[in-house]
């Protein structure tokens, strides 16, 4: 070391202006950081999809068709003997449905319940058309005709009222689904002070509601696990050095680091999603895990050289480090930008765009404010580090180098075994791959007792259920859907609709003539059928209109007859049930619509709604999910690969990492773990973070055989008890800051913390195994190892 | 006309609002002058309802109306010509004059060859797919003097004529919830005592319609509006009248109004 290399004149220099340095990275910190205040968030589930995808962009001209907004879904239920057909229930009903109108972003005309909506009965020379209740009902008797009046009418049963009279939902359009959150806190406030009679409990639920509950809760969230996963980082930290600096310079870097990504995000107008929850978190154990190794390198520096100064000391750790930190931090960004290319999902694209600059302002921070503060600070010994002087021969005699060198010296004597068991892991990986099962349910977000589950489950159970599938028909001509032979269509695609599991009703305005042409024959059960004509058709609505409300037929058919919506109820927002159901129409409508030349037939039809979208986004999910760890894996295999200038190299460095995604696959097929939306970022995130592992290992036995000239045993040897040591904390940050996610509320967000803290885990211990065993056996030649020897 | 001083004029119309009033006709007045404008006894019309939605999408009908009274009693009969597959349909009103008896109404459709009788609208209804109410309609130009009590509270120019404005509101709430107003502020033709322009407010106490009378022509000495219009501001829903053909004169027999007349159709 007594000629200059570049790197150490670059760092002489660097260091000769520390304050200069660590002021720059402060200001860094505070510019960015004062755009943090201006992030927005978006917690919609159309957030998900990429906004010019054709099932979102038909969806919102469906909407704006037939209004069809996502709901929110108010369900009132009482048990007792009568269920919701007595007086306060009804009259419960009737005060909730008009204070909603003047709730703020409710739409007021788009509110639907048995108080608002129309009868449509036969008389014996006519028909009526009046609404279920005009005053509230007073005694029993009179809520008993309600319900004899409501089950007479098939299309409010199970849609609006249970068959067993249990429960009755209030629907509400908002206006913005955006401003979901303090929508859903006015519902909350006004079911508060709803009079509610003996037995009556009342939901909220809905699209809507989902969103809006979802708002408040990822926020106490954030504000709970953030600082945890500090707190937690900080204390790793200091059992590791056991310095104060030791333990708070890394999280300068970290601020650095957040500051940025999230400043930025904010800066770009780049709203805060769901799953951006688990940024900061990610970040901050990545933030930390350079300025890990830089700490360790500084410390075995001071203590082979208690006379060198704070510049020197600062220095030489850096040059140590500056190479295996770049190239870790390559292999990261790698590592996230195949998360940002393959997922068409906006919140993963941006995820991985931000993380990636998380990795590398860490980068910055490390490589610049970290040797800048150790020039200005006095050198300083730590107590874990004290005993390498002791004897040179036992590097790392505190407990975590000892434990360390154990391992090393199994690997050394039983290579095969380690080997062994690795390819048993990975087989049962490969195994458990086949077992995933790509599924998710909007609702799992949340823990069982939140009160938004429990409302899901009351309307799911009590009723024909709150997720809706939209089926758009569309006619060529003004008035085509008169035509009785477009109407049968429709009535025979209901018909084969309601035969699919988890189907339980679906509504159209066939359902409205069949009722009307039933009221107009006397009431006669047997004439709920269509009418057989045209102009009885067009009629049956003139009539319809003598008593009814210009807007009422808005949700099922357009103004002027060309378009119908034909709304199917779900039971269930599992998207397993739903691709079942999508599928199954789709096909049906290829067959029964959409074959038939439009010129004869005149109809076609597609799909829209909730149902769709989900079906859309969810199977994007699973595509993209494997997509995206094979462009990580390549990536990150290339990247190691240059850097290391060898194939053979980037091909063994990708191997831990690989070990550890087809573990987590194991898991999750034995355990039946969904890939979900939370769930399908673990891998990508986990090989950009635990790819580190491998890299530091081959980098420090490269550099101990190449340039100190050592036996591949005396390497792995001194491997262990340094760079092993330095990497047991940075695995012990990376896992822990993981872990304080599997205290998440959130459950996708828990579950991605807990497999990815086993992924880093299974990286780090078979980059501490696997690999020094596969090298020790391979010799490959880029570890510099004499093919003789 | 005494010069009056503007000072004392303001100072009179702040501090007592009888004063003002009484330079202006009262809100009965006003009402009563409007319901004593001649209608004629009978009229035929050509009627065009033309129905938007907030999308602009279009519904137009044909129709032509006939209109008489029989002493008190009011009957009406419309039949539609427009679009072709509610033609013939027809539908027929009686009101009594006795509020507490429900009007009659039948609706006679060509594809049944059957007369159906429909229930008694509520006043508060709205009229086959329109922005009208069954009150309104019924009420054609003429405003009802026992459902509400009204003020004077100023005068203005609509549409380049002066008018009076007057406030209505409703006697009480029952009545209120049967109109489904709060209030009704029309703008009153201070020579032809037909309203200009009049704004609904909604029981909630939001702005829910707005209708202009126009082209207001005479025909055979009656004072005739040719072009009605009303906008839903709550859902964007908007209708059109226009009317042609209009006559009072040539005589309309009293068979016209009967369901066997309806079926037979024009």
């Amino acid at each position: 070391m007594t000629t200059d290399t570049p790197a150490e004149m670059f760092f002489e220099r660097l260091t000769r202006w520390p304050k200069t340095i660590i002021l720059l990275g402060l200001l860094l910190i505070v510019a960015t950081g004062s755009f943090i205040p201006t992030l927005q968030k978006d917690t919609r589930s159309d957030a998900f999809m990429p906004p010019d995808h054709p099932a979102l962009v038909y969806r919102d001209k469906v909407q704006e068709i037939f209004g069809l907004k996502d709901p929110m879904v108010i369900a009132v239920v009482n048990d007792g003997e009568h269920g919701i057909f007595n007086p306060q229930s009804l009259t419960l009903v009737a005060w909730l449905s008009l204070e909603l109108e003047e709730i703020a972003n409710i739409d007021p005309n788009r509110i639907t319940s048995l108080a608002t909506e129309n009868d449509v009965i036969g008389t014996e020379d006519g028909m009526l058309v009046e609404p279920f209740f005009e005053e509230t009902p007073t005694t029993q008797q009179e809520a008993d005709a309600i319900r004899i009046a409501v089950m007479d009418f098939p299309l409010f049963v199970g849609s609006i009222a249970a068959r067993d009279g249990s429960a009755t939902l209030i629907v509400a359009e908002l206006e913005d689904q955006a401003a979901a959150q303090t929508t859903y806190q006015a519902l909350l406030e006004l079911v508060e002070r709803a009079p509610k009679g003996a037995g009556d409990t009342i939901h909220v639920a809905g699209e809507g509601a989902v969103s809006g509950y979802m708002g408040a809760y990822i926020d106490a969230d954030a504000k709970r696990l953030n600082p945890f996963a500090a707190l937690v980082i900080t204390f790793v930290l200091f059992i590791a050095f056991r310095t104060l600096r030791g333990a708070l310079l890394p999280n300068l870097v970290v601020l650095g680091t957040v500051a940025s990504a999230l400043g930025l995000m904010a800066a770009f107008g780049v709203p805060f999603f769901v799953i951006t929850n688990a940024l900061p978190v990610v970040l901050i154990g990545i933030a930390v895990a350079d300025s890990i190794h830089i700490m360790s390198q500084y410390y075995e520096e001071v203590a082979q050289h208690p006379k060198a100064n704070s510049q020197q000391l600062a220095v030489q750790a850096m040059v140590k480090m500056w190479r295996p930190i770049t190239l870790t931090t390559l292999t990261t960004m790698a590592g996230f930008l195949g998360l940002s290319i393959a997922s068409i999902m906006p919140p993963m694209e941006y995820f991985g765009i931000f993380a990636m600059v998380g990795v590398a302002v860490a980068w910055l921070y490390s490589m610049t404010v970290v040797p800048a503060f150790l020039t200005l600070l006095k050198p300083g010994q730590s107590r874990a580090f004290q005993s390498n002087t002791a004897s040179s021969n036992h590097k790392g005699s505190d407990k975590f180098g000892q434990m360390m060198s154990y391992l090393g010296r199994f690997v050394i004597k039983r290579p095969g075994v380690v080997l062994t068991i690795g390819a048993v892991v990975i087989i049962s990986g490969i195994v458990g791959a086949t077992k995933l099962e790509l599924n998710e349910a909007r609702i799992t977000i949340f823990q069982k007792d939140e009160a938004i589950v429990k409302a899901d489950h009351a309307i799911n159970s009590n009723l024909d259920g709150a997720h809706y599938l939209d089926i758009v028909i569309e006619t060529p001509n003004i008035e085509d859907l008169f035509k009785p032979q477009h109407l049968q269509q429709i009535e025979a695609l209901q018909d084969y609709v309601t035969t699919l599991p988890h189907v339980n009703g679906s509504t159209s305005i066939v359902d409205y003539l069949k009722q009307m042409n039933r009221a107009l024959n006397s009431d006669d059960k047997a004439a709920y059928q269509l009418p057989d004509n045209a102009e009885m058709v067009a009629q049956q609505f003139l009539l319809y209109s003598a008593s009814g409300d210009p807007s009422d037929f808005e949700k099922e058919v357009d103004y002027d007859y060309r378009l119908a919506n034909v709304r199917v109820r779900l039971d269930s927002g599992l998207y397993s049930v739903e691709k079942a159901v999508v599928e199954a129409v789709e096909y049906y409508l290829e067959t029964n619509f959409n074959a038939i030349d439009i010129k004869t037939s005149g109809i076609r039809a597609s799909l829209s709604g909730r149902v769709n979208i989900d079906y859309h986004w969810i199977k994007s999910l699973g595509d993209s999910h494997f997509y995206s760890v094979a462009i990580s894996l390549l990536l990150v295999m290339a990247m190691a690969a240059l850097s290391m200038r060898s194939a053979v190299a980037g091909f063994i460095t990708v191997i831990p990492v690989a070990v550890s995604v087809l573990l987590i696959y194991a898991v999750m097929g034995f355990t039946n773990i969904w890939l979900a939306i939370g769930t399908s970022m673990f891998a990508a995130i986990a090989i950009g973070l635990g790819v580190d592992f491998s890299v530091h290992t081959i980098e420090r036995l490269q550099v101990l055989i190449k340039k100190g000239g050592r036996s591949i045993d005396e390497a792995i040897t001194e491997l262990y008890p340094s760079t092993g040591r330095a990497l047991l904390f940075n695995f012990a940050a990376l896992t822990l800051g993981f872990g304080v996610l599997t205290t998440s509320e959130v459950v996708p967000l828990m579950r991605f913390g807990a497999l990815v803290a086993v992924a880093v885990t299974s990286s780090f211990i078979a980059s501490m195994t696997i690999l020094p065993a596969l090298i020790k056996v391979l010799k490959p030649r880029f570890i510099g190892l004499e093919k003789t020897e | 006309m005494k010069k009056i001083d503007i000072t004392a004029t303001l100072t009179l119309i702040l501090i007592m609002p009888m004063t003002f009033a009484a330079t202006l006709p009262s809100g009965d007045e006003i009402a009563n002058n409007i319901n004593a404008r001649d209608e004629g006894v009978s009229v035929s019309r050509m009627v065009v309802m033309e129905m938007t939605d907030k999308r602009g999408k279009q519904r137009i009908r044909k129709t032509r109306g006939f209109r008489k009274y029989f002493g008190d009693e009011k009957r009406t009969v419309i039949y539609y010509l427009t679009p072709k597959n509610v033609k013939d349909t027809a539908f027929m009103t009686y009101d009594y004059a006795d509020a507490s008896i429900d009007d009659d109404q039948w609706l006679y459709l060509p594809a049944m060859r059957k007369v159906r009788r429909i229930s008694a609208s509520d006043r508060g209804d709205y009229f086959l797919g329109t922005d009208f109410t069954y009150e309104e309609i019924k009420n054609e130009t003429r405003v009802s003097i026992e459902d509400y009590t009204r003020k004077t509270i100023g005068e203005a120019i609509i549409d380049g004529h002066r008018t009076f404005i007057i406030e209505s509101t409703p006697v009480d709430k029952a009545t209120a919830k049967e109109l489904g107003y709060s209030k009704v502020k029309q703008w009153i033709d201070a020579k032809i005592w037909m309203a200009r322009k009049t704004e609904f407010t909604s029981l909630r106490n939001k702005r829910l319609k707005t209708t202009y009378t126009r082209e207001i022509k005479q025909v055979q000495g009656i004072w005739t509006a040719h072009l009605l219009t009303v906008e839903n501001h709550k859902t964007g829903h908007s209708t059109k009248f226009s009317f042609s053909e209009v006559d009072y004169q040539t005589p309309i027999s009293d068979d016209l109004f009967t369901a066997r007349a309806m079926r037979r159709g024009l």
